[in-house]
């Protein structure tokens, strides 16, 4: 129970000054309207009866009616596996390739540092369409089509994720390393009992977004899968919305079931990625 | 020395598994992508290829359709890469200036970069149906009342709206996080002489803001070549590029005679095309940008 006057945004302020921070807010909201009704829209439409599409439903008439459908028409159930399994094995290789690289190309001396390096940074820019063909005819040749390793084996090393852990490393104090290696263990130890423990923020950063990429990637997945039972949520959703284009309240269902699972974990984590995702790529 | 040596030993030790695996999933494909680009391949019997010289080149180029596909990508590009700076960069102050609320506005206007392409391109599609609330909106100011993605004239800013509705929030934390390097120092100075906030922004923010203009541009000029996704979805399982060619991008382009029409060479010599336009873009936007007495 506070009765004390609060002092909110406005108040002590000059009237020119309120009449801006006013406008302000209620630009800044309108932008954000438009950047969240879409989102808001296809969950709402996603709850409505296929007759009541096209109308705004009073609340008393929504039902996940089109959640038990997405279920039953399509093996939407696969496609989640098929996506978490995906997933998790990518988070799991970057976390494992990237990480120590990143960690060698900041910390250690070495012949051939800056040749690495400097691969490192061209990788970050050339385009996967480019070699989108051959990668296609390695996995076919492979026998790897329509399995998880077609999804996952090539995408386990990330040059951004590289140079995102390098970038990191080199904030860390040096004096750490010595003092760890007084202790007698060596190079190799120094990465394990001094840059991992210590990587928190920059390995959050390189998890959350392997997670968001790779489970909303789509050009990979429509390349090396064609059977059904393999697709991943991404290109399952895009066959639900052409075959059954006539219920555009299914589809919705579909959407939402692909997208709350990268929104909660951005949520979650949003704190401590937005700021490293920002000044990640300027600094370098 | 010795020490150096195990030193060298453990960077490679640490750098073996990325090393392993940029060699087979990125530099033996670049590669191959060259040599593919001249020679006839066919996927059943892909160990029967043979040395063609600029024969796919040609045979590219005698295609109607694919000059027309670099002048849509250029298209989408510019209709994209300005929208999205110049959207992001006023999005960025607007935040910025906000007082304890602008964490939760960064956020809301971030969310969008982690939603899937797919699921919002499907959404986007919905809400811009013929006689839907939208069109029939943008009707009242001369538009046709159509479906958006169906209609030659429309279909390619459509994929652009979408595309830069997605990724505003991400350049705009780029400029969020640009603006924390302006010293505060220089708009008191502007204050004492009585400039206006316009004269600010054209005076201070952004020449302070360059490098973080050159990035935002550049990276966001190099990501919308590669568009894909929306282009896809939007074509619904018919013929890819839709309505008509209008949103044949490059990739789309590369992507149908690859895997559609089996058409390896062709599809490869338009992936090495597509990474000289890429690269040429890349460099000539750097040097236009850069090209500044104050950097």
């Amino acid at each position: 129970m506070r009765s004390r006057p609060r002092r909110g945004v406005g108040a002590g302020m000059r009237p020119g000054r309120r009449v801006r921070a006013g406008v302000r807010y209620f630009l800044a909201s309108a932008v954000g309207l438009v950047l969240l009704f879409p989102l808001v829209y296809a969950l709402y439409v996603s709850f409505e009866m296929p007759a009541d599409y096209g109308r705004f439903a009073p609340l008393s008439r929504l039902s996940a009616w089109n959640y038990g459908q997405v279920v039953t028409l399509v093996p939407l159930l696969r496609w989640y596996l098929n996506t978490v399994v995906v997933t998790a094995i990518i988070m799991a290789g970057n976390f494992a390739v990237n990480t120590p690289a990143g960690f060698a190309l900041a910390r250690l001396a070495f012949p051939g540092r800056r040749v690495v390096f400097g691969t490192v940074l061209a990788i970050m820019m050339v385009p996967l369409q480019a070699y989108l063909i051959p990668l296609y005819l390695a996995v076919a040749g492979l026998g790897w089509l329509n399995t998880y390793a077609a999804l996952t084996v090539p995408f386990l090393v990330y040059g951004f994720f590289i140079f995102l852990m390098r970038q990191y490393f080199l904030t860390i104090p040096r004096e750490l390393d010595d003092a760890a290696e007084v202790d007698g263990v060596g190079k190799i130890g120094t990465f394990f009992r001094v840059g991992l423990p210590l990587s928190g923020p920059a390995l959050v950063t390189q998890m959350v977004l392997g997670f968001t990429l790779t489970w909303n990637s789509f050009l990979i997945p429509v390349t090396m899968t064609t059977q059904k039972e393999m697709f991943v949520l991404t290109v399952g959703l895009n066959t639900l919305k052409s075959q059954y284009y006539d219920f555009p309240t299914v589809t919705m269902a579909g959407v939402i079931l692909l997208t709350v699972p990268v929104v909660a974990v951005f949520a979650v984590f949003q704190r401590s990625i937005v700021p490293s995702l920002a000044s990640s790529g300027v600094k370098g | 020395m010795r020490r150096r040596r195990s030193e060298t030993a453990a960077a490679y030790v640490l750098l073996a598994p990325a090393l392993l695996f940029l060699g087979l999933w990125f530099l033996y494909p670049i590669i191959s992508s060259f040599l593919l680009s001249v020679q006839q391949v066919n996927v059943f019997h892909y160990s029967q290829r043979r040395f063609v010289g600029l024969d796919n080149f040609r045979q590219l180029f005698s295609d109607r359709t694919f000059p027309a596909t670099v002048r849509i990508t250029l298209t989408f590009v510019l209709l994209v890469v300005p929208a999205q700076t110049v959207l992001a960069l006023l999005a960025a102050i607007l935040v910025n200036g906000l007082g304890r609320l602008r964490t939760l506005y960064r956020t809301v206007l971030f969310l969008p970069y982690v939603t899937s392409t797919v699921a919002v391109t499907a959404v986007f599609m919905d809400l811009f149906t013929v006689h839907a609330a939208l069109p029939v909106l943008f009707s009242r100011l001369g538009l046709p009342d159509v479906s958006w993605f169906a209609d030659v004239k429309l279909a390619l800013v459509f994929l652009a709206g979408i595309y830069a509705w997605m990724n505003l929030g991400l350049y705009m934390i780029i400029f969020l996080s640009g603006l924390q390097t302006v010293p505060p120092e220089l708009y008191e100075a502007a204050r004492v002489d009585g400039a206006s906030p316009a004269r600010e922004l054209v005076s201070i923010t952004i020449p302070s803001l360059r490098p973080f203009v050159v990035f935002v541009v550049l990276s966001g000029m190099i990501a919308a070549f590669q568009v894909f996704d929306q282009a896809y979805v939007v074509s619904g399982g018919t013929v890819l590029g839709g309505p008509a060619g209008a949103t044949s991008t490059i990739v789309i382009y590369i992507f149908a005679q690859a895997f559609r029409y089996n058409k390896l060479g062709p599809a490869s010599a338009a992936a090495v095309v597509f990474l000289l336009v890429v690269s040429v873009a890349a460099f000539a936007v750097r040097r236009f940008l850069q090209e500044d007495p104050r950097a």
